[in-house]
């Protein structure tokens, strides 16, 4: 191999000029490729890991109660942290909190996204540094969120106090809706200004999370989203978010109750059932009513008890029931008054001290005094007939693999009408997967260009070829005189094409190198602009791969090689002694 | 003892619609050390009984025994073997490689039979080198030598490879007369040296003196002296 390797080296030199130009075209197709990959791939880590990170974290999980839109809110934030955080490669767990405000300025007005960011959260100094560079203040610091000297101080983009005419030290008041549907108004002061590039990020205004969360309504126990970020993102966010998807199964949600009516009392088990038509159905042929209506059972007030119950309680159709329960994050119990729709014969899949709510109602008496976790409560055997009918305590939402199936979900989830919270866990990379389909039609345009310039240059490779072999049919017969075998032969000439794009493919990844940093050196002002969006600080953003470079140059090799391959197996063919005896 | 052994050798060669009779049953016998010259005209047929003993090139009827193979039976890869170990090639315009030096091209061959180890290798191109008079000459290009001492360095390239026939087609066409002597006595002397058969083709009448068997050949057919 080495006598083969040193002859097609030595052959390559010795045609200087035809290859060094054939060098320098392929070398011009693989600037070419790198430099469009790169700021392509540039785009996508933009996007994802200096917009959308920030924005959506890498990993999502989101909370929409009542399966509501803008009701983002989860009673029990302890305890969906826990989970996740045992959860292998996640690195950081945090709230999110964000809220769509009208701000008022010194004499102006705008809309502004407050975003609870935490900064007592311990984060690693990698996480530092890109926080500081995808938000660069140059005003204040991020340390003087916490500063509680001042009211509700918040960071705001360069433009947007230029707009609203705020400096450091003004007030902004903020008028906004909450998750409740409730007006509320705030007053925030401006102790830092940050400079931002993308036109999206501007209209956001940090607000440190405790304070957010009070603005808005969340108690501390209670969040709107959780966002992570995880180890090797791009590979590892989908199986991350599966996994924190399996553990996120819910359980049935119940109240175990002290219930009375009058000077009668008796220890309940209060479950919800699901109201949808099918459910309802299946309940229908389950409850023996003994008084009051299946119809009035089912109604979106609805309350079923058993006659053993009945019989403790001394009640009937239409009486009200008093429930009272400890509750896991208030110190005072909850006391809740129910109307009891129906009172059925007992079911032998079913305590006698059950009360069955209709969900509408149940969850709203659930998440709203969210109780005490009781061992001893009553929950349907999981193979029985209430499996299914009884209230789960959230509805986990399916995984998604991209932006369309994402949409179609939440869209579903706008019909449907869910009683209870929803739990969607989503990566940036599905609910963004435009953005990567992006990157990928970027990439097959720019592949299939200069497909066709190397297709072009292969064509040289091939006329190089066949006028070198033409060139050396003598020297060709000698060899295989000499004793060469044909596959030596064809080896020599493959050995020279492979290095030739080599040399030339290292050339052009250099030239792509100091292409990308001469074009990285200017500076664009496209702050007004949304292409803005694809610079960092002002200038282009190239993000170079070594497995990207890798594979477009394997791949030009590849063609070359196959291209080469048959003159090489020509000339190998060649008859030893036609070959010898051929004249230029 | 007969190293090569031709019966009824026949070679056509299709030239348009007709076929060319370059050999016409060529019967032929040569011994272990034979410094042997075919001569004859040109066209005659020398360069293709060369080519088919040297089994660059196929016969289309007869036998052909070379060092005890029956050549005619043997797929190429055989053939490339037996042109590597027991043939040794000298060319009328030298054919050394351009992109090699001296001491390279001498090494070629042995390097191509990969049986010796680097160091034995270079010992061996050294010495044959040295016998063919060019050790001064052993880093340079063929480009920087003169005809005859490119044939030197192909002699010394034929016989690297100890084979048992050294086959030389008109190795003095391309030299002045007093270098073709020079060529020739130096084959004559690598003959006696390393004992290896010598077959060489010219039409030069000049050369035969060197010769100790002579078989001429015309219109494809021959006749021993």
């Amino acid at each position: 191999m080495k006598l083969l390797i040193t002859l097609s080296l030595r052959n390559l030199f010795r045609q200087k000029r035809r290859n060094i130009l054939l060098g320098i075209a392929i070398a011009l197709g693989v600037t070419i490729l790198v430099l469009a990959n790169s700021f392509s791939q540039g785009i996508s880590d933009i996007m994802f890991n200096k917009i959308m990170r920030w924005v959506t974290g890498q990993v999502t999980v989101r909370f929409n109660e009542k399966g509501r839109m803008n009701r983002e809110i989860f009673r029990d934030k302890e305890r969906v942290m826990a989970l996740i955080k045992n959860t292998p490669g996640v690195l950081e767990a945090d709230e999110g909190a964000g809220m769509f405000c009208r701000a008022i300025g010194n004499g102006k007005s705008d809309n502004i996204i407050i975003v609870g960011v935490n900064t007592s959260l311990e984060i690693t100094e990698e996480t530092k540094k890109e926080l500081e560079d995808s938000f660069r203040l140059i005003e204040g610091g991020w340390k003087d969120l916490e500063n509680p000297a001042i009211n509700n101080p918040v960071i705001v983009s360069e433009e947007k106090a230029r707009f609203l005419n705020v400096k450091k030290g003004d007030v902004i008041r903020v008028r906004f809706r909450n998750m409740f549907g409730q007006d509320q108004a705030a007053r925030l002061t401006v102790s830092g200004i940050m400079k931002n590039d993308n036109i999206f990020m501007q209209p956001v205004v940090f607000l440190e999370l405790r304070n957010a969360k009070l603005i808005f309504g969340y108690k501390p126990y209670e969040t709107a989203s959780l966002t992570l970020k995880v180890k090797d993102a791009v590979k590892n966010s989908a199986a991350i978010a599966d996994s924190i998807h399996a553990k996120l199964k819910p359980g049935v949600a119940v109240i175990h109750a002290l219930t009375a009516r009058g000077d009668k009392s008796s220890v309940a088990d209060v479950l919800g059932y699901r109201s949808d038509e099918e459910s309802k159905k299946k309940l229908s042929a389950l409850l023996k009513i003994k008084s009051g209506s299946v119809e009035a059972a089912l109604k979106k007030d609805g309350v079923v008890i058993f006659n053993t119950l009945a019989g403790a309680l001394k009640v009937k159709a239409g009486d009200e029931i008093k429930i009272g329960f400890a509750r896991k994050f208030e110190e005072t119990p909850a006391e809740k008054y129910l109307k009891v729709s129906a009172v059925a014969a007992d079911n032998p899949e079913l305590k006698g001290n059950v009360i069955l709510v209709n969900d509408e109602k149940f969850y709203d008496i659930y998440y709203e005094n969210l109780p005490k976790p009781a061992p001893e409560a009553f929950i349907p055997d999981k193979d029985g007939s209430w499996a299914g009918l009884v209230s789960p305590e959230w509805i986990l939402l399916e995984r998604t693999a991209n932006t369309e199936e994402a949409k179609k979900k939440y869209i579903a989830l706008g019909k449907k009408k869910w009683k209870g919270t929803t739990i969607d866990v989503s990566t940036m990379y599905e609910t963004a997967s435009d953005i990567m389909k992006l990157e990928g039609v970027l990439k097959l345009i720019t592949l299939s260009a200069v497909m066709v310039l190397f297709f072009i240059i292969l064509l040289g490779v091939v006329n190089t070829l066949r006028m070198t072999i033409r060139e050396r049919t003598r020297e060709i017969g000698t060899i295989r005189a000499i004793g060469m075998q044909k596959n030596d032969v064809r080896h020599i000439f493959i050995l020279e094409t492979f290095f030739l794009t080599l040399f030339a493919s290292i050339a052009g990844i250099a030239a792509a190198y100091i292409s990308m940093w001469l074009l990285s050196q200017i500076t664009f002002k496209m702050s007004d602009n949304p292409m803005g969006m694809l610079l960092v600080n002002g200038h282009l953003y190239f993000l170079p791969t070594f497995t990207g470079i890798a594979g477009n140059v394997a791949l030009i090799i590849l063609i070359a090689v196959v291209t080469a391959y048959f003159p090489s197996r020509r000339a190998a063919n060649l008859s030893p002694a036609k070959a010898l005896g051929h004249f230029e | 003892m007969s190293i090569i052994e031709i019966k009824g050798l026949k070679k056509d060669y299709p030239l348009g619609d007709t076929k060319v009779h370059a050999l016409r049953g060529v019967d032929l016998s040569i011994n272990e050390g034979d410094f042997m010259s075919i001569i004859g005209p040109s066209g005659s047929g020398k360069t293709t009984l060369l080519n088919i003993i040297g089994c660059i090139d196929f016969a289309t009827e007869g036998s052909v025994m070379v060092g005890g193979h029956e050549i005619t039976a043997l797929n190429d890869r055989q053939i490339t073997d037996i042109r590597l170990n027991k043939i040794g090639f000298i060319f009328q315009t030298f054919n050394l490689i351009p992109v090699l030096n001296i001491i390279e091209n001498v090494e070629f061959p042995l390097l191509l039979m990969k049986k010796h180890s680097a160091s034995e290798v270079r010992k061996r191109a050294e010495k044959l080198i040295s016998e063919v008079g060019l050790s001064e000459f052993a880093r340079h290009r063929p480009a920087e030598l003169s005809g005859g001492q490119r044939q030197r360095v192909a002699i010394a390239r034929a016989l690297v490879t100890n084979p048992d026939i050294v086959l030389a087609d008109e190795p003095t066409a391309n030299l002045d007369s007093v270098t073709g002597d020079q060529i020739l006595s130096l084959m004559r002397e690598m003959n006696k040296i390393e004992k290896t058969t010598f077959v060489f083709s010219t039409h030069d009448q000049n050369v035969l003196k060197y010769a100790n068997n002579i078989t001429k050949i015309k219109d494809g057919r021959c006749a021993t002296e």
